[in-house]
């Protein structure tokens, strides 16, 4: 490898790095925020105190998360214009305006009711409370639009001109709903409440499985299973509907995902051929080995026995994007998907036949266990899904029009290695700390002794609060000592 | 590249107030922060540090959220500076951020952590606070002395400078500048916080008045250096309008003072206050220096702007958002309120 092309590499690597060591928090934020509205809403409408202990011990996780997120955010903010600096100045009129709504329009509004959400516990009123807890749920999925949004702008480039080595905006309509976002959007969003969901089933499996707060968490994993019934099935045909939107829109990224290298086979009669697994030859230009279906990569992409596909050869060589990460990632995430789907049904047969009441639940051990795997696998599908849309895309940055080569700062080899050895480390200590961290909380458990904090205001509320200062603030509630400075 | 509207000229100019208040914002309620992680390095009562690290564990991540707006605004206004900038800023700006995690992780861990590693995550706060605020400081007199950019025809002018190009005898200067000022912060938030009979205040109170001087030092000497290298400074500085400057600096010095005596009886808040106002003043004038440059020499806040429709989108997307923003924020301080009292009711 040349020095240019080494430290091209490397500077893909560092910003997946620090992509990849991100994506873990904020699906949860979001997915889990619309949780606790919805258990919280149903706390006020019912008064049914278990929901209460339910929000407030998940809030607590959540909490946690949200410092990871915002600590390994704030670097991905500068992150695009240290190490893309001309891809952030080229882009910028259109990518740098939907960072920048984000910004506004969803991490502002986001933090300042998290504030009142996660400090407001005795002090708002209930009502008010669930209206911080909807904002805060509303603001988050608002922001992953306009992240979404501008990554599917760099898939499927619309409403710009690329002119003077800047995209210049001539249709902000088309740009912002760009063929990619339209299911782009709710895939991610799906993600996230699926995230969530199999985190709610997979710690409250491990409740019940230790059988500790049992009547508790029964009513929690099965309210998560049951919207996993519905949640689970719905992202595996969003994510078949935005495959076809890539079949249409980026043809050699779906080549590539299929590890799909020849249009036609050497006879001259259409490669249908749809690969289980495959690795590629030395060469690049074929597969090495391969378990291979005939005629289902031509019904699975045109819904025909025989139609022909655009294999990698249809594409000059220097547009080709990898193959083996986008072929591999791409089967990992659909099988975690079909996996949680097959988890759910499972799930659903249990309520059916009446297993999963609260005397009978813990007679499950295998679903139970088979819960906590759950928690893992939507983890591994984000991983998955975003490691192929963004080597998939490859070697562009924006699709078609920017190469990745164009957009990269001008850093020397160790320059982009430092980066990375420096983040290795700093990203690897928050995401231990965020992990130790939900251990400790899960360990404890809920807190099932201090008064339910009703409507705000009340004096005996206030009087809770001083003397268990935990509704007040996470990071203070276990740190004993200091606090008592103050007092 | 395409001239700018009179009216998108003002709503650029407006834009460039917005990115300063931002960053304004995020040094005087963040450089207190930094600066209380300072001093902390050199209490040894292990129970002070934990009471100056509980002391903000509420707030900090609040105050940092200016940073991000601040990062957001110069993204979505000023695409073609953040591009370039950013890469010439790589080296300091990745240390402060690497600081910025350590700090989060060190505020968040410490109650877990057994005492032998307590002694260490202590440290590791108050080292990335001092990173932080030092190479923030290096990062900004960075940027006082600009950089060079590419002319190539049909492509944006970037930067192909190199990663060490921002060290300068002047960015290591303002960078312990920062240091210096931060730690002044710091030491009034310490007072502000602890309750009226603890040591740690008597403590702050002796370092208050060392770097009470120390930041007036530093001042002078910031002016000094930046006049004497900087022609766009010493040009206005000492044109015509030179008695508006004296007056301007007048101010901070009474500012400053006036500090120091909200010091010396006690008033911890308006201390504060009157460090905040010194703070403002100088960097609005800092603004009126530089204008209309936004990296001096290198960029004009016009020049760094996104061009034509996209700026009239943004500013009508904020400017429905602003009120909004502005109102459930004071909605928040009002709902806070009662915290803010019960602790001044403890001292």
């Amino acid at each position: 490898m040349s020095d240019s092309a080494l430290s091209l590499f490397l500077s893909r690597l560092d910003f997946a790095w620090i992509t990849s060591l991100h994506i873990l928090y904020p699906p949860l934020t979001v997915g889990l925020s619309l949780l606790l509205f919805g258990a919280e809403w149903y706390w006020v409408r019912s008064n049914d105190e278990r929901w209460y202990r339910l929000v407030r011990f998940f809030e607590k996780l959540f909490i946690v998360n949200f410092a990871g997120a915002v600590a390994t955010g704030i670097t991905l903010e500068m992150g695009f214009g240290i190490l893309y600096g001309p891809f952030s100045q080229a882009a910028g009129p259109f990518f740098g305006q939907v960072l920048g709504y984000e910004t506004i329009t969803a991490f502002m509004y986001e933090a300042g009711f998290f504030g009142l959400m996660i400090f407001g516990w005795g002090k708002l009123s209930k009502r008010m409370h669930l209206f911080a807890t909807f904002n805060v749920a509303f603001a988050s999925s608002v922001s992953v639009m306009w992240i979404v949004d501008a990554n599917s702008w760099m898939q499927t480039p619309a409403g710009v001109v690329f002119k003077d080595g800047f995209f210049h905006m001539v249709d902000w309509v088309a740009a912002i709903l760009n063929p990619d976002v339209i299911l782009g959007f709710p895939h991610m969003l799906v993600a996230a409440v699926e995230l969530a969901l199999c985190f709610v089933a997979a710690i409250s499996a491990w409740f019940v499985l230790k059988r500790r707060q049992v009547a508790l968490f029964q009513r929690a994993l099965k309210a998560a299973v049951l919207a996993l019934v519905v949640v689970a099935p719905m992202q595996v045909y969003l994510g078949d509907g935005l495959g076809r939107i890539v079949a249409d829109d980026q043809p050699a990224a779906l080549a590539a995902m299929e590890g799909h290298f020849h249009t036609n086979n050497p006879d001259g009669s259409v490669n249908t051929g749809w690969h289980i697994i495959a690795w590629p030859n030395a060469a690049g230009d074929g597969t090495a080995w391969a378990i291979t279906i005939p005629h289902v990569l031509s019904l699975l992409e045109t819904h025909t026995w025989n139609g022909a596909v655009p294999g990698l050869d249809s594409m000059p060589a220097q547009d080709r994007p990898p193959v083996v990460i986008p072929f591999y990632a791409f089967r990992v995430m659909t099988a975690a998907g079909f996996a949680i789907m097959l988890f759910a049904f499972w799930g659903a047969w249990l309520v059916l036949r009446g297993r999963m009441s609260v005397e009978k639940i813990v007679l499950n051990p295998w679903f139970l266990r088979a819960a906590i795997l759950c928690g893992f696998m939507p983890y591994i599908a984000v991983w998955c899904g975003w490691w192929t849309r963004e080597v998939a895309r490859q070697p562009w940055v924006v699709y078609g029009l920017m190469r990745t080569a164009q957009g990269v700062s001008h850093m020397s080899v160790l320059e982009a290695s430092l980066w990375l050895v420096g983040y290795i480390f700093f990203e690897l200590m928050v995401w231990g700390g965020v992990w130790y961290f939900f251990a400790k909380i899960i360990r404890r458990g809920p807190d099932m002794e201090s008064p339910v904090l009703q409507n705000g205001h009340q004096l005996d509320a206030l009087e809770a609060l001083s003397h268990d200062p935990a509704p007040l603030n996470l990071s203070i509630a276990h740190r004993p000592g200091p606090r008592s400075v103050h007092r | 590249m395409d001239e700018l509207t009179h009216v998108q000229s003002v709503v650029t100019f407006a834009w460039w107030m917005v990115l300063a208040m931002s960053m304004l914002l995020y040094i005087v309620l963040d450089g207190a922060d930094l600066g209380a992680g300072v001093f902390s390095l050199f209490v040894r009562n292990p129970h002070e540090r934990g009471a100056i690290m509980s002391a903000m564990a509420g707030t900090w991540d609040a105050n940092e959220t200016w940073l991000v707006v601040g990062g957001g605004v110069l993204f979505g206004t000023f695409p073609f500076v953040y591009g370039s900038l950013f890469s010439y800023l790589m080296v300091p700006l990745a240390l402060a951020l690497w600081g910025i995690i350590t700090r989060a992780v060190s505020l968040e861990f410490r109650h877990l952590a057994e005492e032998r590693w307590q002694r260490f995550s202590d440290f590791a706060f108050g080292a990335s606070s001092l990173a932080v605020a030092f190479f923030g400081g290096m990062a900004f007199g960075a940027v006082l002395q600009g950089f060079p950019l590419t002319h190539r025809s049909g492509e944006v002018p970037t930067y192909v400078g190199g990663a060490l190009r921002f060290i300068s005898p002047f960015s290591v200067w303002t960078g312990i500048a920062a240091v210096i000022a931060v730690t002044l912060a710091g030491v009034l938030f310490v007072r502000w916080r602890f309750e009226r009979d603890e040591p740690i205040r008597y403590h702050a109170e002796q370092w208050g008045e060392v770097l009470f001087y120390l930041g007036l030092a530093a001042v002078v000497i910031t002016l000094v250096f930046s006049a004497s290298i900087f022609p766009w400074a010493a040009g206005k500085w000492f044109g015509p309008d030179w008695w508006i400057w004296a007056l301007v600096l007048l101010a901070v010095v009474v500012a400053a003072f006036k500090m120091r005596t909200a010091f010396r009886r006690h008033h911890d808040f308006s201390a504060i206050l009157w460090l905040n106002l010194a703070i403002a003043i100088m960097a609005v004038a800092l603004m009126a220096t530089v204008y209309p440059w936004l990296v001096p020499g290198t960029w004009t806040l016009y020049a760094g702007a996104t061009p034509a429709v996209s700026l009239f989108t943004f500013t009508l997307t904020m400017g429905g958002f602003f009120p909004v923003m502005l109102m459930y924020n004071a909605y928040q301080f009002w709902v806070f309120r009662a915290r803010i009292s019960a602790l001044a009711a403890n001292h």
